[in-house]
């Protein structure tokens, strides 16, 4: 039962589910599953928010929590080699006390593991600055759905031959399963300044982005959270975010003593100059991490106001922002959704969230289409339908809005390259002609399609 | 036969116009890549255009060799066959261009100096540093991943694409990635496209994105004398909060020849080159932690004057015309090893070259682990296969490969340019099947023959 669930849901459970703790047994699960033509999709933490760890068409399940350790810690090198198993967050405490860390932090960073990172090639709030988990994988083990395993990259840059390091990271699965990941550790920067800036308007704050990006200034991060979401994460998580604003923005720099304080400086001006009400610094680790908890435990926050809820991952040009904001305000007006917003406004990765009753049918409808109708403004605007959470089967049906068919026929041409079959992840990153799942709406956590 | 008229000119002239076709033979001579001489060469005006050329190639069995300037040419091992240049030098434009967004679209012909120089305009540029350096075009370097030393602090080609779009030899124009800073829909044709030196499509237009252009930069260098001390200092640098733009250690021949200074031998011994960018107080602060450092290592330090510090550096960048220009005849071999190992791996170069009486520059991006060697002398011709041999072994135990950019003179087809391949060499073909099914985009060049 639990396992026909991540963030999305589904209603056929797997068939079986197995907890390798080798790549061996990856291997020989994939070997069985081969000579019976039964299909394998693999799961980390199930925090996907787009299916693609669903089971929907049954088949194998597996799932790797038996399988994270962290293999080699390898300072001088700046590497790691971990299993998929190994939650997120447990590599940077790892190598917290060496003064490093994994960047790409995922809101889940507690929970996702670092071989779901790898399929979805998932990012997070600082990878404005540092970039996605693309940019920090070195390495991988994949097991291909022949059973061969197979090893590419290693600990350095430029291994010769093709990228297929870049071409699994992303891949959801589709492609081989990853039993082993090299990735680079980041060192800590000298110091970092959290700046919290408190909108009267949605579209001071979103002029705001557009202006720090102007300035030259890259922060590490810069999060918008709408007035309503900020209410709903205050209520749960008492951080420290003022309950009557508009908007705010929560910016992070980070480096050395000396940019940061040119860069604070700088964005401080950039906010009072597009009418911020205040500007705020955390004076202490404390209320840093508060600030942080409460925007990643803003999902969380917002389904204690709602029986589900549906994240969406948009990305548009950061310039488009205001009038984005502005439409996503009319098509909860016209389709009568309460859509909260919080996001990366950084890099334009939208997460606009539609509050629903999974109970009342033609809300969910309301909501599916309101959603749609952002991502195809989306679309529209030059941008893409997801930043970081993947297509899985959630977003399938749009991807012929953004690729031409020469498109998806060379993207299916590479699939066959590696499952041919179609065994592993079946129905998952584009259309496949015989899409027909049906999934539900999950109680609690969100999901519909 | 290579005379104006036979059907393949005429075919190549009806797709892309008489004008941009060329089957003169000393014309052709001169794209010669690894000894071999195209008989045609095309330079389509249209990304639909290199396409369409790209399917008449397949369909008769005619091999291709993309290029843009030719600077990374050299690179690779020579082709089995080679009938037609296909030059991208017509494909010179920005399609799209969004500063407040830092964005760009630019077509793969554009020369990497003009496109800093349309960018500048609005205070942006692509912090790149390829071999090649301006004369380098997009497209050459994505194909190539070229990233020079300032990919410590940027990263190479293959974080700044956001997407492409990449004629196939079906004749079809295939897109991935888009325009915006963050993207995970579908397949990540970037990462398989860049960096596969023209072997399984062309990459005829690229999204990037930008950055703002730094407001000072300054380059300090430290004398470290010994092995030893340049790996002590390395460390001390990379585990510290100080955020250099590149770290380069050269040894006495590299930076004779790159400051144009006393000729080989006149021992000085290892230079640590440290280039810093910001404003003024970042610069400072660079300058007085670097200098303390040395200090307490006993590393004298000096900081480069603004001209001499910037020629130098762009003649580090186009470092294979620097070697054309000073020696007859000369052999470059690139080094990718783990962070750690780049001083023990230059150790053991100078040892081999000494053994082989061959004179060796190393130029090693320290802070990232890649390593430059040039090889001249007399003895080079009958030493090189044993210099390519002996450095790969130690590059491969320290964990790490070594690939030949540039062979010597009238040597080059063994031992392999790109090394053995692992286990992941029949999946490599696969996809080039895929791709290439009638295997005429760059044949042999790659690895693995592929």
């Amino acid at each position: 039962m639990l396992y026909e669930y991540d963030g999305l849901s589904s209603l056929r459970p797997p068939d079986v589910v197995v907890f390798p703790r080798s790549t061996e047994h990856v291997v020989q699960v994939v070997k069985f599953a081969a000579s019976r033509k039964l299909l394998v999709v693999p799961r980390g933490a199930g925090t996907g928010l787009s299916g693609g760890s669903l089971p929907w068409q049954g088949g194998i399940l597996i799932v790797f929590s038996r399988m994270k350790d962290i293999l080699e810690i390898d300072i001088e090198n700046q590497r790691a080699r971990v299993q998929p198993g190994v939650v997120n967050l447990d590599l940077s405490l790892a190598v917290s006390d060496d003064g490093y860390y994994f960047a790409p932090d995922p809101s889940s960073q507690k929970a996702c593991t670092l071989g779901g990172n790898v399929a979805e090639n998932a990012g997070g709030p600082h990878t404005l600055l540092y970039g996605v988990t693309t940019n920090h994988v070195l390495g991988l083990e994949v097991v291909l759905p022949t059973g061969e395993v197979i090893h590419t990259g290693g600990k350095f840059w430029d291994p010769p031959g093709y990228d297929l390091t870049g071409l699994f990271v992303g891949s959801e699965g589709t492609l081989g399963i990853v039993t082993e990941i090299t990735v680079r550790l980041m060192r800590k920067a000298e110091t970092v300044a959290t700046l919290l800036a408190v909108y009267e308007r949605v579209v001071d704050a979103t002029r705001t982005v557009a202006a720090i990006t102007a300035r030259g200034i890259t922060p590490a991060a810069l999060e918008m959270i709408d007035g309503f979401t900020l209410r709903a994460i205050e209520e749960a998580t008492h951080a420290g975010y003022p309950m009557d604003s508009a908007a705010v923005l929560l910016i992070e720099v980070e480096g050395l003593r000396e940019a940061v304080e040119e860069n604070a400086l700088q964005i401080e001006s950039v906010c009072q100059e597009k009418m911020a009400r205040q500007v705020r610094r955390a004076k202490s680790a404390e209320e840093r991490d508060l600030l942080w908890k409460g925007r990643k435990n803003a999902f969380g926050a917002l389904g204690r106001i709602s029986p589900s809820y549906y994240v969406q991952d948009g990305v548009i040009p950061r310039t488009r922002l205001p009038e984005m904001l502005e439409f996503i305000g009319q098509v909860g007006t016209r389709y009568s959704v309460k859509i909260g917003n919080i996001f990366h406004a950084g890099d334009g990765n939208l997460h606009p969230i539609f509050l629903f009753d999974p109970r009342d049918a033609d809300e969910s409808r309301r909501v599916r289409e309101a959603a749609q109708e952002v991502l195809a403004k989306c679309i529209e605007m030059g941008g893409s339908i997801t930043g970081e959470h993947g297509v899985g089967i959630e977003k399938i049906n749009l991807m012929p809005l953004l690729f031409t068919a020469d498109d998806l026929d060379m993207m299916r041409k590479i699939k066959g390259v590696f499952n041919s079959e179609g065994l592993f992840n079946p129905g998952k990153v584009f259309p496949t002609g015989k899409m027909c799942g049906e999934l539900r709406i999950g109680a609690g956590a969100g999901g519909v399609l | 036969m290579n005379t104006a008229h036979d059907s393949v000119h005429l075919a190549l002239a009806a797709i892309v116009g008489e004008s941009h076709v060329v089957s003169e033979p000393t014309a052709c001579a001169a794209m010669a890549v690894g000894g071999r001489v195209p008989q045609y060469i095309v330079d389509p005006p249209t990304a639909e255009s290199v396409a369409a050329v790209l399917k008449f190639a397949a369909d008769r069995d005619l091999a291709v060799i993309p290029r843009g300037n030719g600077t990374k040419l050299p690179i690779g091992s020579p082709p089995r066959r080679y009938d037609l240049a296909l030059s991208l030098k017509e494909l010179n434009h920005v399609w799209h261009y969004e500063p407040a967004d830092l964005t760009t679209s630019v077509e793969a012909g554009m020369k990497l100096g003009d496109f800093q120089d349309f960018l500048g305009g609005e205070g942006l540029w692509l912090p790149l540093d390829p071999l090649g350096g301006a004369r380098a075009s997009i497209g050459g370097i994505l194909a190539t991943n070229s990233a020079g030393p300032l990919r410590l602090r940027f990263g190479s080609p293959r974080d700044m694409v956001l997407g492409i779009k990449v004629a196939t030899t079906e004749g079809k124009l295939v897109k991935s990635g888009g325009r915006v800073v963050k993207n995970v829909a579908g397949y990540d044709l970037c990462k398989l496209l860049v960096g596969s030196y023209g072997t399984l499509g062309v990459i005829v237009e690229a999204s990037f994105k930008l950055f703002p252009r730094l407001a000072r930069r300054a380059t300090l260098v430290l004398e470290p004398g010994t092995l030893g001390l340049a790996r002590d200092l390395r460390r001390r640098i990379l585990n510290s909060p100080l955020e250099p733009l590149c770290m380069v250690l050269f040894n006495t021949e590299a930076s004779s020849l790159l400051q144009n200074g006393p000729p080989p031998g006149d021992a000085q011994g290892l230079e640590l080159w440290i280039e810093v960018g910001g404003s003024p107080r970042i610069l400072e602060r660079h300058a007085r932690d670097l200098a303390e450092m040395g200090r307490s290592m006993g590393v004298p330090s000096r900081q480069l004057n603004e001209q001499t510090a910037k020629s130098c550096w762009l003649r580090l960048r186009d470092y294979e015309q620097l070697f054309a220009g000073s020696f007859p005849d000369v052999m470059v071999l690139k080094a990718t090893l783990p962070i750690a190992s780049s001083e023990e791996f230059l150790s053991f170069a100078q040892q081999v070259a000494e053994g082989e009486e061959v004179k060796m520059a190393s130029f090693a991006q320290v802070g990232v682990g890649i390593v430059h060697l040039g090889l001249w002398g007399v003895k080079l011709g009958t030493a090189a296969d044993r210099l390519v041999t002996n450095t790969r072994k130690s590059a491969a135990r320290l964990g790490g490969a070594l690939v030949v950019e540039q062979y010597p003179n009238g040597f080059n087809a063994e031992p392999d340019a790109w090394g053995p391949s692992g286990d992941h060499l029949e999946a490599m073909r696969r996809l080039k099947a895929a791709w290439d099914p009638k295997g005429v985009l760059s044949p042999g060049r790659f690895v693995g023959g592929l």
